[in-house]
């Protein structure tokens, strides 16, 4: 078998084992597709994992989870029907039926999928040069062979001091997922390592470009009246049956969304292609991030961004420690003011999801330690060169960090104009995405700076590698608010009376002017709108 | 008033976020254009030649189900042995229990050689002697290191 039919297998298969679980948990959606493979490769991750705590053979145990996984699913989905995404949509789609507002969104819907699945798919060209990278070479499609060892020699190539390689104790998720590969194709080259971790990045691409796909109709769903369904802030929501969503935001956001696959194929080149975990887990937190900080709080954006955050953190170190600050944001996200305020209710959910997610990105890390993995030792430092290596990272960084000169007057600005009408397009507050990538920079740049190892060679060897994330967020950012500036232009045409342009008003087949959601939030960081929307309509005739 | 403030700063900020993407969007489609460049392809060919040529030859030299260790006391070849075959080799533990030791000599362009690199093996015959033997099996004409892929 050669490479390419090879790398289909190997993407059928981690889809197949990713595939119950995801559908389960996210729902009927786009996002579903690229979200299966990435799923697939957490339940890799996990059976390396698992495999080596216990023993027994990586594909084994990457069957036996990937048939547990399902089987949990489909009981859970047997016992509680109530719970997960489906009745809501399928509840909502009842509600709605289908008039011309609804076939507007999906025509986005389907125009923004075809689009960056087309954009993901040029941006793997570089594929057609037979790269594999430095570090993929000597570990990221090195180690499969050894996941697919037996349990006493794997333990003894993560120990062997002589095997030098410290990054060996980095985690699992890449490594497996072409072991997986390797296994199931019987075809264990680099290259095929590679082609599948090169996929598994266009599937994270895709997710995070979908993610403003999604805001674009939803803000056009809002500004056209419609109400969340189920407490649910845009998904599963419909436009006022009768009301047009206004073109703009969802033509934006497709727009935005495949320019974006572009921007981060262009941030990530040549690691996208050449086998290399930065894009992997760079793309999979600015989508969690998309999903978890800027869309809205419903079950189905949850799930996908409990599925992002796990592959972040599965896949390196620097990834982890982001998707924990991630973890540790959507959950603040999801409780909100409300849940400050004393409400117990809002506390359950957000914090058994996130201590699911610590418990399973903890356990590689502290499995390296119960070991004495190499590499897995502290390298923390408090040696009195630190205000030096603070300089000499900032310093480093800084040259690759361009984009916030743009991103941070272009976001002040907006939020002092447009951050009304961002909330009533349903879109998440901009200071959620900001802290995302804040805490992303403090990781990377805190990493570098108590490290032991000299720090110039260290920066200049990995920092166009470890900016890719806050580079990408940056971008993601600017994005959304264009999606949101949308809003307001595409709106004024038609805006008729008071209120803030556009996003107040938008016009039904009949004519009929509808007002959107209001938005009253006492919450600084606030992005659920509190305003009840079917209360807000003025059904002005024109 | 307050409508036309939100308008023009709606419109700039929707047309400076687009036009940045798209110029962004420009030059990152170009980054990924130049990976096909023929100097690219070149570099990433000899590249994957000389591992590949490393990897047959230390083939030549482990019998299935031999233990291997890898000489250290060069930092930059146990690397290059690691990128070529450290997937499948049997580590031993403890190294000094090794059925054979893997290292390479590097030397000028030759037949036989990668880029001038030669995998040798050493292990101990029946009669204790130490015995060495060359990597074969494969060759890259020209000389060594391969072309440094981005780091």
């Amino acid at each position: 078998m050669t490479t390419a039919p090879a790398t289909v297998v190997a993407l059928v298969v981690l889809a197949a084992a990713g595939l119950v679980p995801v559908v389960a948990a996210v729902g009927p959606r786009w996002v579903t597709v690229p979200l299966a493979p990435l799923g697939g490769a957490v339940v890799a991750g996990l059976a390396a994992t698992a495999s080596l705590s216990f023993g027994g053979p990586l594909l084994a145990w990457f069957a036996f989870l990937a048939v547990a996984g399902a089987a949990a699913a489909v009981a859970l989905r047997a016992a509680r029907p109530e719970l997960g995404p489906w009745g809501r949509a399928l509840r909502a789609d009842r509600a709605t039926g289908h008039h011309r507002g609804v076939d507007r969104r999906r025509a986005a819907g389907v125009v923004g999928v075809v689009a960056v699945v087309v954009a993901c798919a040029w941006s793997l060209r570089g594929l057609r040069s037979p790269t594999v990278g430095f570090d993929a070479r000597a570990l990221w499609v090195m180690r499969p062979g050894w996941f697919l060892q037996s349990h006493a020699q794997l333990l003894v190539d993560m120990r062997a001091r002589g095997l030098v390689l410290t990054q060996s104790a980095y985690p699992p998720l890449v490594s497996a997922s072409a072991a997986v590969a390797w296994g199931v194709t019987g075809v264990h080259t680099a290259r095929l390592g590679v082609t599948t971790v090169a996929v598994l990045n266009a599937c994270a691409l895709c997710a995070a470009a979908l993610a403003v796909v999604e805001i674009g109709r939803t803000a056009a769903t809002r500004l056209a009246g419609g109400s969340p369904a189920d407490g649910a802030v845009g998904r599963g929501s419909a436009p006022r049956p009768g009301v047009r969503p206004p073109w703009a935001p969802m033509v934006a956001g497709v727009a935005a969304a495949v320019l974006l696959v572009l921007v981060a194929a262009g941030v990530t080149e040549p690691f996208l292609t050449n086998g290399y975990a930065d894009p992997l887990w760079s793309l999979a937190a600015v989508g969690a991030a998309a999903f978890g900080l800027q869309s809205g709080s419903d079950w189905s954006n949850r799930a996908t961004t409990v599925v992002l955050v796990l592959v972040a953190g599965l896949s390196k170190d620097e990834g982890l420690v982001t998707a924990l600050a991630l973890v540790a944001l959507v959950a603040a996200r999801s409780i909100g003011g409300a849940g400050l305020r004393g409400d117990g209710r809002r506390w359950r959910l957000p914090i058994a999801v996130a201590a699911g997610e610590v418990a399973v990105l903890g356990w590689w890390p502290l499995l390296m330690h119960a070991i004495g993995a190499r590499g897995a030792s502290s390298t923390f430092t408090t040696s009195n060169g630190t205000a030096a290596r603070a300089s000499a990272v900032v310093h480093g960084m800084s040259p690759y960090l361009h984009v916030l000169v743009l991103a941070v007057p272009l976001s002040a600005l907006a939020a002092l104009a447009l951050s009304a009408v961002r909330r009533r397009s349903g879109v998440g507050n901009d200071l959620w995405a900001w802290a995302a990538l804040a805490v992303g920079l403090v990781a990377v740049g805190g990493a570098l700076v108590t490290g032991t190892g000299a720090i110039v060679p260290w920066i200049r060897s990995t920092v166009h590698r470890i900016t890719e994330y806050p580079i990408l967020q940056a971008w993601w950012i600017i994005a959304v608010w264009a999606v949101v500036a949308s809003g307001a232009v595409g709106g004024t045409r038609r805006g008729t009376g008071s209120g803030a342009p556009g996003v107040d008003r938008a016009r039904s087949d009949d004519g009929a002017v509808h007002a959107g959601p209001s938005a009253t939030p006492s919450d600084p960081l606030s992005d659920v709108p509190s305003g009840a929307p079917s209360d807000t309509s003025v059904g002005a005739a024109r | 008033m307050q409508t036309v403030v939100v308008t023009a700063v709606g419109v700039l900020v929707a047309v400076v976020a687009l036009v940045a993407l798209v110029g962004q969007a420009v030059r990152g489609d170009r980054t990924v254009g130049a990976q096909l460049s023929v100097h690219a392809v070149h570099d990433a060919t000899v590249d994957d030649a000389f591992y590949r040529c490393i990897d047959i030859q230390a083939r030549s030299l482990v019998r299935p189900g031999q233990t291997v260790a890898l000489r250290t006391d060069n930092l930059a070849d146990v690397v290059t042995m690691i990128k070529g075959f450290g997937s499948w080799v049997t580590v031993a533990d403890p190294a000094s229990r090794a059925d054979v030791v893997l290292t390479l000599r590097d030397g000028p362009a030759a037949p036989g050689t990668c880029l001038g690199t030669r995998v040798v093996g050493t292990s101990t015959g029946p009669d204790g002697a130490r015995v060495v033997h060359l990597g074969t099996g494969a060759e890259v004409a020209g000389q060594g290191p391969p072309p440094a892929p981005p780091l």
